[in-house]
């Protein structure tokens, strides 16, 4: 079963296109479980970026806080973690809403935000407690009764958003709730005004993990109870003036444009700071213009791919952090059987030899590529675990660098040989040899880097070229790479990976997202693994992790191919920004000017 | 000719329908659908094939056209996919702010165009003539974006005189007289831009317009009669100089509806062209197909308008 929750989706660089990704913004960067803060990020080379502000000159009292969102489109404004499925929306309301519970630097729940989560994994339950003094922005107690509601109206058979998926039909009684068998969810129990107790079907350690499989959003149900669930994300108590638990609340929006933000007095960490926080949208071609003429202090989802362009401006500081996600150059090994719902490996297909992909991932030069391509904004991705994971990342798997004399070896072992002499490999048999591989358009560098990673296959003999004869636009590209279509051989396409980095759900047998294809007995037992209940030891849960990326690396379905940074320009005036997952404390964040600099 | 107007109007009724069948099979043709975005690798696939079931985009193709088309006769054109409000007002919070945008611009195109062609065929071949044909040349041949980066980067960043982005700011009461004054600052730029694009059709028929009239032998025979040159232009020759740009006024109410995705874009001022691009993008067909037949209807009526005009601006065109 797949226990896992959204956060996880495709990247694309198109902007037109809508993405879900992870709704745990906000929270608390805490101490939380010990044996993950041993492998913790302190190893990690963060070198590249400061990840906070370090500026330390006397704040002045209050003052307007401007921001910008990056975007070429008007933004939806949908502030609710239940119905957004927009990643633009989950940045701008990361200042008005705060979920349930925060999380560690793994990512892992604690319990500094307003809520104490007890998972028991032998009564399968998980207790939700609310902190005394916690209040809704319109001065209402958060209640438990709260949390069950959200749960409902997630359930709710007239709920069309994202969210009901497995991890919420994993509720004992969800799915007899959601047919309109139950009148309530059997498995969620009101035990007094501040605690709820949710039961579940099955438990794994991915529960552990912020949006592994608990629901870390709530809704106030005093302000939303006579609102028809199907009318819920058009209704103003969500978009024009949503009652919500964060450090700011919204006092003005002009739809697609902006959002005035001002504090929440009855936040429960105490009144922030700054009198206000002013977001706009802002779209990609002037936003370094506006930065330069000082004209916003935080840019929100800031394109990388025009990092040359800012990387100087003297009034701003760039911060960094590694993004949840990354690049992948995929095999196709085999076919889903869509009747059982199952992935079947085909030993026959024409990728089938591993020291065929191994030679393909010693062909190309993914630092190189992300020096000429991405600025030095990505870098060459060693495991299917990206590091901001740093205790599940594999450090000492050092992946596939170049090698081109390794590769030549390899095709020469497995009986890829050049028989009639014109540069360019033939099959085992000595007929010829050509690899379809589809590629995505979009963005600037889309082209030549397909050309370059063409070029360098062709530099040890195999022929490669493009799907279609072309790049293929974002939705034919996944049709196709679902569909196993015949004509795709390798593909290049990019996942990012929410907050939970349980691999099952790409990588599983039953997974329709391994499109790859490939699944083998032992994955099947190294995937197994990794959710089992012993993996509810943290260091049992390490070494499973890590026995799964090995593995994977040597048999290479697969090959991870960049991993990514994220930048976020902040003006010089701005004081105690922490721009660590989970760590984003917008109550204490303060000005040191009344105007920013030019 | 209100028989005629009327014929026009009914005729209407098979040429959208038409349309309406072309743009939702055209629509459903495209590959992807408005659930594809939305794949994650943990939502299940199965929440995701519900959420097509429940919108009825697993049915077929004549099923799900013949419960649109029964819907948008009651005007109901559904619910965006993408945005998850009513299409209509989705449609309405941006087709307001591109018809404000666009009447601006126009004014402001007719404002400039209007003096100016007329003076440049009245005085043709003088210094300001060939100052005002090197103009028309010149914005003939720039491109929107450019025009519209120059624009915002001088006198919004250099010289800080305008608001560089947003149709209005967050905090100003609407309904006021601030609101409304708000609105139009932040309109200059954008319809400033838009204008200086339209000035070049415009200033050009007009002026070769009056140049021709010059020579119409009307014009003589009043000038004969010693009506003063300032009442032959102002009377004879500005009436007869009209007649493209009258013509052209259909267009122009197309354009005032469908908006300018450069000028949008630039200025990311959110009207109806980025919400039609963006909308094809994440493959929201029921904004698609309501956008569609909005600009259908429009450019119909649009050319009636036109004829109609036409016909009271002169007589010799008759609309029966």
């Amino acid at each position: 079963m797949n226990m896992k929750k959204k956060g996880t989706s495709l990247l694309v660089s198109l902007a037109t296109v809508s993405l879900v990704l992870a709704a745990c913004g906000g929270g608390n960067k805490s101490g939380g479980n010990d044996a993950s803060k041993d492998n913790g990020k302190e190893n990690v080379d963060k070198s590249l970026f400061p990840i906070e502000t370090s500026n330390d000159k006397d704040a002045i009292k209050g003052g307007t806080l401007n921001v910008a969102l990056v975007s070429d489109s008007a933004f939806k404004g949908i502030f609710s973690q239940e119905f957004n499925d927009d990643a633009y929306d989950s940045k701008i309301f990361q200042f008005n809403v705060e979920p349930l519970y925060t999380y560690d630097d793994n990512f892992a729940i604690t319990n500094d935000g307003p809520t104490e989560v007890k998972f028991d994994e032998k009564a399968k339950t998980a207790t939700i407690t609310i902190k005394d003094g916690v209040k809704w922005s319109d001065g209402e107690a958060l209640k438990a009764e709260d949390i069950a509601y959200t749960y409902e109206v997630v359930g709710h058979k007239d709920y069309d958003g994202v969210r009901y998926d497995e991890t919420f039909k994993n509720i004992v009684g969800m799915e007899a709730y959601h047919e309109g068998t139950a009148k309530t969810i059997s498995g969620i129990t009101i035990k007094d005004d501040q605690t709820v107790v949710i039961e579940y079907q099955e438990v794994s350690p991915a529960m552990l993990n912020a949006g592994g499989g608990i629901w870390s959003g709530v809704l106030p149900k005093h302000n939303l109870k006579d609102v028809p669930v199907k009318e819920m994300a058009a209704s103003d108590q969500i978009r024009k003036n949503p009652v919500t638990l964060g450090p700011f609340k919204v006092s003005n929006i002009v739809a697609g444009e902006s959002v005035e933000f001002v504090p929440n007095e009855h936040y429960y960490k105490g009144k922030p700071k700054l009198d206000k926080v002013v977001l706009k949208r802002i779209p990609s071609d002037s936003i370094v213009a506006s930065l330069k003429a000082g004209e916003y202090d935080v840019a929100l989802s800031m394109p990388t791919d025009i990092y040359k362009s800012y990387e100087d401006l003297e009034n701003t500081t760039i911060l960094g952090r590694e993004e949840l996600s990354y690049t992948y150059i995929g095999f196709k090994l085999g076919t889903l059987d869509k009747e059982k719902g199952e992935v079947v490996t085909d030993p026959k297909a024409k990728m089938a030899d591993v020291k065929l992909r191994q030679a393909m991932a010693y062909a190309v030069n993914n630092d190189e590529v992300g020096e000429a391509f991405y600025s030095g904004l990505r870098q060459n991705a060693t495991t299917l675990i990206p590091p901001a994971f740093a205790g599940y990342h594999d450090k000492d798997l050092k992946g596939y660098t170049q090698d081109i004399d390794k590769a030549n070896e390899l095709l020469d072992e497995a009986g890829y040989k050049d028989v009639n002499g014109d540069g360019i490999r033939e099959d085992k048999d000595g007929k010829p040899f050509e690899i379809n591989f589809a590629s995505m358009s979009g963005g600037e560098v889309a082209e030549p880097l397909a050309q370059y990673y063409i070029q360098c296959w062709e530099e040890v003999g195999l022929k490669v070229v493009l799907s279609t004869g072309r790049l293929i636009e974002f939705n034919s590209f996944y049709d196709k790479v679902k569909a196993d279509d015949k004509d795709i051989d390798i593909f290049q396409a990019a996942w990012s990976v929410g907050t939970d980095p349980t691999p099952t759900g790409l990588y599983g047998r039953d997974s329709e997202f391994n499109f790859s294809r490939f699944a083998t007995k032992d994955l099947d037992k190294l995937l197994k693994d990794i959710t089992s209940e012993k993996s509810f030891d943290e260091e049992y849960r390490v070494k499973a992790f890590t026995a799964w990326q090995e593995y994977m690396a040597e048999e290479l379905p697969v090959i991870p191919t960049l991993y990514r940074y994220e930048t976020l320009p902040v003006s010089n005036r701005v004081k105690n920004l922490d721009w660590h997952y989970g760590a984003t404390q917008w109550q204490n964040v303060e000005l040191t000017a009344e105007t920013t600099e030019k | 000719m209100w028989k005629t107007v009327l014929r026009r109007v009914l005729f209407m009724i098979p040429q959208l329908f038409i349309l309406s069948i072309l743009i939702f099979a055209l629509a459903k043709l495209m590959p992807g659908d408005p659930f594809t975005g939305l794949i994650t690798p943990d939502t299940d696939p199965k929440t995701i094939e519900a959420l097509r079931e429940a919108a009825g985009l697993n049915d077929s193709i004549l099923v799900q056209y013949g419960r649109w088309i029964t819907n948008a006769f009651k005007g109901d054109f559904g619910v965006s996919y993408t945005h998850k409000i009513a299409v209509s007002s989705i449609i309405g919070q941006r087709a307001g702010n591109t018809v404000f945008l666009s009447l601006f611009t126009i004014i402001m195109t007719y404002v400039i165009a209007l003096p100016v062609g007329l003076l440049a065929g009245r005085y043709q071949n003088s210094i300001f003539d060939k100052i005002v044909v090197i103009y028309n040349y010149i914005s003939y041949a720039v491109p929107t974006f450019v025009l519209g980066l120059v624009i915002l980067f001088l006198f919004g960043y250099q010289l800080q005189w305008f608001p560089t982005s947003g149709s209005v700011d967050v905090g100003v009461t609407s309904g006021t007289f601030a609101y409304f004054m708000n609105k139009l600052y932040h309109l200059i730029l954008p319809g400033l831009t838009g204008a200086i694009l339209g000035t070049a059709t415009t200033i050009q028929y007009l002026r070769n317009e009056v140049i021709d009239a010059k020579q119409q032998d009307f014009v003589k025979t009043a000038r004969s009669k010693g009506v003063p040159v300032s009442k032959v232009y102002s009377r004879h020759i500005f009436r007869n100089s009209m007649l493209p740009i009258t013509s052209n006024i259909g267009m122009e109410l197309v354009a005032l509806i469908s908006g300018s995705i450069f000028i949008e874009t630039i200025f990311a001022y959110p009207g109806i062209g980025q919400l039609f691009i963006q909308s094809i993008g994440s493959r929201d067909y029921s904004v698609i197909t309501a956008l569609v037949m909005l600009f259908g209807v429009i450019t119909l009526i649009g050319t009636l308008v036109s004829d109609i005009l036409m016909s009271v601006v002169d007589p010799r065109i008759r609309l029966d």
